[in-house]
């Protein structure tokens, strides 16, 4: 981001799909006690078997990279070029912006953190990404 | 069932066409259809429009302007399966013995959404991520490439082949032949996708007349058999997913084989969904033209070309062609039709006589698509 929006805002379905405490940004997953379905962001009704009797479980902080590339043309609101990654977290896949400057290898070790992923008429968009664990991978080979 | 039959097809080309509205292209083909097909208006049982963008009651709003008032018409939305659900909709409709003439269109008008991506309108949390439908597509290439082996280069040919099919093809939006060079050259859009890799947004519309065998019957130009016509959906779950094995394509083309009596080695062409060139990949497989993870080898070795072991997208695919959403699926019905009749003109696959039409799409998260529709033709001696 060229400028540092004083206000932040966070999307609505993302807002409720990851927890913010003590410098940890977890992921809400919903699992299902009747057949064991993982959901991200969690669900009320298991889309898989249409039961009610789920459970949430807080993730863990770390992931691995299955997919990822550098988005160079975006929607309204996203400044290209930045990364997306599709990355496994404890029994989901999920897309998560990235912080980086090439896109990950599959593979790579992620790092779940909180920080801002587009910005709109000024107020910064806050949501749950990831970026590499180890230092010096995402910089260009 | 019924059997039922293709017995005309009309296709207004693929291009920008910015001082048209949805209405005038759908008006457009649905005219020529029955121009060409010779039948009057008072014939058509039913009608099903296939449109993303095109509004409400669009069906309505194209098929009143050529005098099909009156009879049951559907607008039908199903991503880019839309048009190729329209057509699945009016062949349940004659083999089920309700109807003996549908009229089935797909149309688009994309320019009035302006350049760029195609807008995601389903607000959902990979859209709030900044997701778009390259990114998805550049994703599953990148892992593609690193689990078989494949190059960029790998993705390259499959554009280059299709852009030299499609300039031959006077309905294509894109009618240069491109080379490799030109395809590196071509702006990045998503790594590793560039340009070329991808298909332009359209602007088009296609038709074609599905019928009974009685009605074909009094009918003198060629038919096309509908030997099988299945829709599926994507099915959604956010646990680990194999972005490589389009399971919608497989599941899809499992159940037309089996309506059809056919396999993947009886065909003789496929149109299928390249939306970006990694997906001539990855649907060859799941359709069970290529072995898993060697369709690259295919493209390579030529067996995808026009003359090859199976035409894979002779009329030049979606990235010659274009992608004006809801018309793709109906116009590669009447590309496959065109080539049974032996009416391809230059695109002519030597000897046609199966054909299989594939489309697929709908960026919604959690499935791999959202609707997949896969059509077997047969010619009619």
């Amino acid at each position: 981001m060229t400028v540092t929006p004083q206000e932040t805002t966070t999307p609505r379905l993302t807002a409720a799909a990851f927890t913010r405490s003590g410098g940890a940004t977890r992921l809400r997953i919903a699992v299902c006690r009747d057949c064991a379905a993982r959901w991200f962001p969690p669900l009320a009704v298991c889309a898989n078997c249409a039961g009610t009797n789920l459970v949430e479980e807080a993730s863990g902080e770390q992931g691995t990279v299955y997919a990822s590339t550098v988005v160079r043309v975006g929607p309204p609101g996203f400044p290209a070029p930045y990364v997306l990654s599709y990355v496994d977290i404890d029994g989901v896949r999920l897309l998560a912006q990235t912080t980086a400057d090439v896109a990950l290898e599959p593979g790579t070790p992620v790092w779940l953190e909180t920080g801002a992923i587009a910005e709109r008429e000024g107020v910064a968009v806050h949501s749950y990404r990831v970026r590499p664990a180890a230092a010096e991978a995402g910089v260009a080979r | 069932m019924r059997p039922v039959y293709v017995a005309g097809a009309a296709v207004r080309p693929f291009g920008k066409h910015p001082g048209l509205t949805p209405v005038d292209l759908g008006v457009w083909v649905a005219a020529e259809l029955l121009r060409t097909t010779g039948i009057g208006p008072d014939a058509v049982g039913a009608g099903f429009v296939g449109s993303v963008y095109g509004g409400s009651l669009l069906a309505q709003r194209v098929l009143q302007r050529v005098g099909v008032s009156g009879p049951p018409v559907f607008t039908v939305e199903n991503a880019c399966a839309s048009g190729g659900s329209g057509v699945h909709l009016g062949w349940q409709a004659i083999a089920a013995g309700v109807y003996d003439c549908v009229i089935a269109v797909g149309v688009e008008q994309l320019s009035a959404l302006g350049g760029g991506t195609l807008p995601l309108t389903t607000a959902d949390i990979e859209i709030e991520q900044g997701v778009v439908m390259p990114a998805t597509y550049a994703m599953r290439a990148q892992r593609y490439l690193y689990e078989t082996g494949a190059t960029q280069d790998d993705l390259t040919r499959v554009a280059v082949k299709n852009r030299g099919n499609g300039a031959r093809n006077e309905r294509a939006h894109l009618r240069t032949a491109v080379s490799a060079a030109d395809v590196d050259a071509s702006r990045p859009v998503a790594d590793p996708l560039r340009l070329f890799h991808c298909c332009p947004n359209s602007d088009g519309a296609a038709a074609v007349l599905l019928c009974s065998e009685g009605f074909a019957a009094q009918l003198a130009g060629p038919k096309a058999r509908i030997r099988a016509s299945v829709v599926r959906s994507g099915r959604f779950h956010t646990s680990l997913r194999d972005m490589t094995w389009p399971d919608i394509t497989e599941r899809t083309a499992r159940a037309a084989y089996e309506m059809a009596g056919l396999g993947p080695t009886d065909l003789d062409l496929v149109e299928l969904h390249d939306a970006f060139a990694i997906a001539e990949l990855l649907h060859a497989e799941a359709l069970g033209i290529a072995e898993r993870g060697s369709a690259y080898k295919a493209v390579a070795a030529g067996e995808f070309d026009r003359d090859g072991r199976v035409a894979v997208s002779p009329s030049g695919g979606l990235l010659s062609r274009g992608h004006p959403v809801g018309a793709t699926g109906v116009s590669q019905l009447a590309e496959a039709y065109w080539q049974l009749a032996g009416a391809a003109g230059p695109l002519q696959v030597p000897g046609a006589e199966i054909a299989l039409t594939h489309t697929t799409g709908g960026g919604i998260f959690g499935v791999d698509n959202g609707a997949c529709s896969v059509h077997i033709l047969t010619a009619e001696a």
